[in-house]
């Protein structure tokens, strides 16, 4: 690993000293402006922020289990931990239609099982309906 | 050798006054930030849920990198020639549907075709697809000096509008593309050997062999080489005789070439493809540079590094996934982590002047 370090520093030292300090940050950096102290506050800043946000996230930790019933009456969404299962909800009721069991998309490809299938994200299930005859 | 070494940075250290060992702390502290508050998630969240540091969990972490590395690996080209290319993540979601589309049993965008296309055949395909947005990237940046900013925004919103119109054809309709075949996935998916019950994937092996052939890239050929010469400095490396625009069109180019085998992949891993597969993906992959140490400043970086930020970042959001904080929470957590490494990266070139 120490040779790629090497090529770097040959081509740092190969090119001509950079007299103007503007020029001195370059790349995307190129117009920032800012001072050593400035950027330790400002990392401490956001580190505090961001472990304030992890735990946000964490004291509100849960996926949300949404419930399309798509025209069938309301089923109450549900909240669960990782690796969960989902409790059966009561079955939405749609007139002249026969439920049909909860899937993961709307074009009913993937069913959802109750029993075995486990919560990895937030995710909404879609109620599939038979037209009565 | 590397005891002595440490022995008498011990030495220089005990002589320094109280304020400058404060100073040196402090600046070992700040410089390392970012791998502490991850060490600390990582420690919290084992203790928690102590289900992530077993080995389904731990498997599960490095087949995640597996599949996040060849894009970090294409981007960390373009971020060290002071670049960066925000249309990796739609190029991998364009790759995923042809290859979606072609490796199929049931021929929904190409309805007269009967029998999938050899893989190889397939692979060729988008990795020409890859090398092509690519050419346009580079072409653009380093014949008519556009910001790669402005260029890849661009074909980004282009490439998107194409992967929609793909997804249109045939009987398709825009909906995902599912139902690959065996072969397909079973060359990407397949178990390469197996510890215990847990089956490593193959494309970790792929993952692998790309690592070392972009190391090989990087570290020992020309090409490599005057990448970083034209990083550090443009005029300088065309002074002394590198070619910089080739130089550029081809970092570019393997770029493209990087996020087309992601998409391979990916389409066989989550075993299906549409038109939201490798949205943000270039976020991930830019973040994972700049913790990994690829610098914005330009002319620095390591492939070892960007494995280790990948690995980083999927060790903390598969950590925060265990622990069952939502997805809305994680965009914010990604973008304070890109800002943060950006200030450190930033701290680190302001010191070293």
């Amino acid at each position: 690993m120490s040779e790629e370090y090497g090529t770097n520093q040959e081509i740092q030292e190969a090119k001509e000293p950079d007299q103007n300090p503007q020029r001195q940050i370059r790349g995307l950096y190129d117009r920032v402006n800012i001072s050593v102290r400035t950027l330790n506050l400002l990392i401490i800043v956001l580190s505090v922020l961001l472990v304030l946000c992890m735990g946000f996230g964490i004291a509100h930790r849960g996926y949300q289990v949404t419930f399309d019933s798509l025209g069938g009456t309301a089923v109450e969404s549900q909240k669960r931990m990782y690796g969960e299962t989902l409790e059966e909800p009561k079955p939405p009721a749609r007139e002249g239609y026969a439920f049909d069991g909860w899937y993961c998309d709307e074009n009913f490809t993937l069913s959802w099982n109750m029993q075995e299938d486990v919560i990895t994200e937030s995710i909404t299930l879609y109620a599939k309906w038979k037209a009565l005859q | 050798m590397t005891e002595k070494k440490i022995g008498t940075k011990g030495q220089a250290f005990a002589q320094l006054s109280t304020q400058d060992k404060l100073r040196k702390v402090g600046d070992l502290l700040l410089n390392n930030a970012m791998y502490i508050i991850i060490i600390l998630a990582v420690i919290y969240i084992s203790i928690k849920v102590p289900a992530f540091l077993k080995l389904p969990s731990i498997v599960n972490v490095i087949s995640l990198t597996a599949a996040r590395l060849p894009i970090a690996l294409g981007i960390g080209g373009c971020i060290v020639l002071t670049g960066t290319d925000i249309s990796a993540g739609r190029v991998v979601g364009l790759t995923a549907c042809i290859s979606a589309s072609l490796l199929t049993t049931t021929f929904k965008v190409f309805p007269e075709m009967t029998s999938a296309p050899p893989i190889f055949v397939v692979l060729l395909e988008i990795l020409a697809v890859g090398a092509v947005v690519g050419l346009v990237n580079g072409f653009s940046v380093a014949k008519f000096k556009l910001h790669p900013f402005i260029v890849t925004l661009s074909t980004q919103l282009i490439v998107y509008g194409v992967i929609l119109m793909y997804l249109k054809n045939g009987t398709n309709n825009g909906q995902t593309l599912s139902g690959l075949t065996d072969g397909y996935r079973s060359l990407v998916t397949g178990t390469l050997f197996s510890i215990g019950n847990v089956a490593v994937p193959k494309y970790v092996l792929y993952a692998i062999v790309l690592t070392a052939v972009m190391w090989i890239v990087w570290n020992k050929t020309t090409f490599g080489k005057n990448m970083f010469a034209v990083g550090s400095n443009e005029e300088a490396a065309n002074v002394s005789g590198v070619n910089v625009s080739r130089t550029i069109i081809l970092v570019f180019v393997l770029a493209g070439m990087m996020y087309a085998i992601t998409g391979f992949l990916d389409s066989a891993r989550i075993a299906s493809a549409n038109a939201a597969t490798g949205f943000n993906y270039e976020c991930d992959a830019i973040a994972a540079c700049v913790i990994g140490g690829v610098s914005f400043v330009g002319g620095i970086g390591r492939i070892s590094g960007i494995v280790v930020g990948v690995l980083l970042l999927q060790i903390i959001f598969a950590g925060l996934n265990f622990l069952s904080v939502d997805a809305n929470m994680l965009y914010i957590i990604k973008g304070l982590i890109i800002l943060i490494a950006c200030a450190i990266d930033m701290r680190k070139y302001l010191v070293r002047k």
